[in-house]
């Protein structure tokens, strides 16, 4: 498979707290990468990184190719729309009805045809199961159903890749699984997904590789069986005694 | 040798800038062609001065007249243009004919020595006593200048008589007013114990409200420094001769006393007899108008301004920063009225045809744009930053995000406070009164003026900004409860 995102030497710090440091890693076409890691190890700055909302202040970030740390804001709002990016809190735009939000970045950027934007987002709002919520307004659904339009919001550019910040860390137990259900879906079509978790069930059953995370560092990575059933560094170990 | 010639070429050029050229030859100073040129002598006047100058409605329209109104129509007709009256604040006339707003300021003024050096006054057309209003039930305490032990003494800022007092009744407090009816208003409710005026406008009210007196207090005039003359820009020789020669055919007919005195005072009488309010309607309908006009266009171009002066000062750009952020800090830290005079004035001088209307219209607008910007920012920091992180990680540019994610959510949070500022608006913009603007502000002054009354005017007044800003209250409640549901 070939590569799609490759990470050399990332570094981030705000002010004097260096958060990421000197990260190196290879995200190949296709796969299921699960990020997991204690709390403020770096996992968001990560992902945040890797489409730019947050400058890396060294390293590069080469994406199918294109090096985007050095890039002008114009190429890197074409790179955006390429790489589709799912928040903890939704971040759904309360302004306009579920439709409208999955429709204005296409009919804004993309500059689709309103019918042809119409019609591929009711696609996607079937695709997460909310035909029938196209009306409402994102504060009247509940966190489950807001995060599965805020999935279709993103697949509606037609993304090569997705990344998931804690997608389900908001919501009530519940609605846990109709987020993951989706995102297994999305996986088993083939979608290059780099999926920032607590949800260690998902992470065995859908990833590919875990990479595990702490003081700014990739600890340890391996396929899932082998990384749960016998972690190999201590802060791995400790990390998942807490919390399995 | 060929610098020193061109040395020399240039300070007597400066020389002949800086020589008024009235002084070289009256003939040729050009105020006087000037106005023959345009056909129209602009006279500036405080129209709140029975007998000089004041207001009374004829035909349902506004009418200046008065024994000042009189001889500036003479001499406009001496000259053969036609006369434009422009009413506006005793103290802003001086300044308005400095900056050309006005070719002459007729208003019974005295030609002070103070004066002198920044105007040029014709000789004094009239000369009355310095007399003093007081309430009758006083009438036996008050005799002369020496009786007011600790008093207060009211008198119109910037006339002879505040210095008159000031200076020959050092014992006294004084309080000195713009307008003359607000004088009274304080002498009828005791905040003053006697109002200083001339003598023929101290008769006047007199002669219109009985419970008022007027004494002579025996102040010791100068009499180079009493009477009035008319004043005109420093080196508009050429004027002051052309007015001398109206003021000397007046005085030989004593034109004053046998027919401008006793038509003002026709003018009076009949202004007190129908001073019922009801026939000064037209006055509020009027100043509602201009009040009206003023606040919506100001909030409109208030609003736009302020949207990119917003939008400047949260941008990158460096220089944009400083610049909106100096703009908003200076305007929200001078007062509106100080901002309307400079306007008026200020750019005015530069912009000689700047009516008081547009000026008002600006200063307004300029002040609105800072405090909408303000509501503007504060209306875009309150959305979360997930709003522009998820557009942004949409492809949006920034452009696009602020047009269609933070512009909408935050209009929708800062709509109370902007109609708040548009209610401020119609209460603020009854300072622009001060440069003559006839609103609603205004239109109160010259109906205290007409009618001798000085509570009730106010009270109507104030009640109509009540219903203005009430009722606009309950629209803009009505809309916000629209948008809500949205
Ligand atoms: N914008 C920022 N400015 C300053 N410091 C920041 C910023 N964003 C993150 N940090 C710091 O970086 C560190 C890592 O934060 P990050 O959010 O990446 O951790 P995380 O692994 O995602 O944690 P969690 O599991 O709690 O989400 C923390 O110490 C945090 O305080
Ligand atoms: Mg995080």
């Amino acid at each position: 498979m070939p590569n799609m995102i490759e990470i050399k030497n990332l570094e981030k710090s705000f002010g004097d707290n260096q958060v990421l440091k000197n990260i190196t890693e290879v995200v190949k076409k296709g796969q299921v990468i699960c990020v997991i890691g204690p709390s403020g190890s770096g996992k968001s700055t990560f992902l945040r990184c890797l489409n730019v909302l947050e400058k890396p202040s060294a390293g590069q970030i080469i994406f199918e190719g294109q090096e985007l740390t050095h890039i002008s804001e114009i190429e890197l709002n074409k790179l955006r729309e390429r790489m589709g990016m799912v928040f903890q809190s939704f971040n759904l735009f309360p302004n306009m009805d579920v439709i409208n939000n999955v429709k204005l970045a296409p009919l804004k950027v993309k500059k689709d045809m309103e019918e042809e934007a119409t019609q591929k987002a009711g696609q996607l709002l079937e695709q997460v199961g909310l035909a029938d919520k196209a009306e409402q307004f994102p504060l009247s659904l509940s966190g489950g159903q807001q995060q599965r339009v805020a999935i279709a919001r993103a697949l509606a550019m037609d993304p090569e890749v997705m990344l998931f910040d804690e997608p389900t860390s908001a919501l009530d137990p519940e609605m846990v699984g109709e987020v993951l259900k989706v995102m297994k879906d999305l996986a088993e079509s083939g979608m290059t997904m780099i999926v920032v978790t607590h949800e260690m069930g998902f992470a065995k059953e859908v990833a590919d590789q875990i990479w595990f995370m702490d003081e700014g560092y990739i600890q340890e990575k391996g396929a899932p069986d082998e990384f749960f059933a016998n972690p190999k560094t201590s802060r791995a170990k400790e990390f998942l005694s807490k919390i399995l | 040798m060929k610098s020193k010639k061109i040395w020399i070429t240039l300070v007597i050029l400066i020389m002949m800038l800086l020589v008024p050229l009235g002084k070289v030859n009256a003939a040729s100073d050009g105020y006087l062609q000037k106005i023959k040129d345009k056909g129209t002598l602009v006279v500036g006047t405080s129209a709140d001065y029975p007998p000089y100058e004041f207001t009374v409605k004829q035909s349902g329209k506004t009418t200046y007249v008065g024994l000042d109104i009189e001889i500036a129509k003479k001499f406009a007709k001496d000259l053969g243009v036609k006369l434009e009256i422009k009413n506006m604040n005793f103290d802003s006339l001086l300044v308005a004919l400095e900056t050309h707003k006005v070719d002459a300021v007729i208003s019974g003024m005295n030609p002070t020595p103070e004066r002198q050096k920044s105007v040029d006054f014709s000789n004094v057309y009239y000369r009355g006593k310095q007399y003093m209003l007081i309430n009758k039930k006083d009438a036996a305490l008050y005799k002369n200048i020496h009786s007011f032990k600790n008093k207060t003494i009211g008198a119109q800022a910037g006339s002879l008589q505040y210095d008159l007092v000031k200076k020959q009744m050092k014992n006294n407090q004084i309080k000195g007013l713009a307008k003359l009816n607000d004088l009274v208003i304080a002498l009828e409710s005791g905040k003053v114990n006697a109002v200083a005026m001339e003598e023929a406008t101290a008769k006047a009210f007199a002669q219109n409200n009985t419970s008022l007196k007027v004494i002579n207090p025996e102040f010791n005039v100068d009499s180079s420094q009493t009477g009035s003359a008319m004043a005109f820009p420093k080196g508009a020789t050429s004027l002051v001769q052309a007015a001398n020669k109206t003021i000397a055919q007046i005085k030989k007919k004593n034109l004053i006393n046998k027919q401008y005195i006793p038509l003002a005072g026709k003018y009076m009488t009949n202004n007190s007899k129908k001073n019922s309010m009801w026939n000064y309607w037209t006055y509020f309908a009027k100043g509602i108008e201009h009040t009206l006009i003023i606040t919506v266009v100001s909030v409109f171009f208030g609003f736009i301004l302020g949207v990119l002066l917003a939008l400047l000062r949260l941008s990158k750009s460096k220089l944009g920063k400083v610049i909106a952020t100096a703009y908003i800090e200076f305007v929200r830290g001078t007062p509106l009225m100080v901002q309307v005079m400079f306007v008026y004035f200020g750019i005015g001088a530069v912009i000689q045809s700047l009516p008081a209307l547009l000026a008002g219209i600006i200063a307004v607008s300029l002040n609105s744009a800072a405090y909408v910007a303000e509501v503007i920012r504060s209306g875009i920091e309150s959305i979360p930053a997930g709003q522009t992180e998820a557009a942004r990680s949409l492809g949006m540019s920034q452009t696009l995000t602020y047009r269609y994610v933070i512009i909408p959510q935050a209009l929708k949070n800062i709509w109370p406070a902007l109609g708040n500022e548009f209610i401020t608006l119609i209460k603020e913009s009854s300072i622009v009164s001060i440069i003559g603007v006839g609103d609603l502000m205004y239109q109160m002054q010259l109906v205290q003026s007409a009618t001798y009354k000085g509570v009730i005017p106010i009270f109507i007044t104030m009640v109509i900004y009540f219903v203005m800003t009430f009722g606009l209250s309950k629209v803009l409640g009505y809309f916000e409860g629209r948008m809500k549901h949205a």
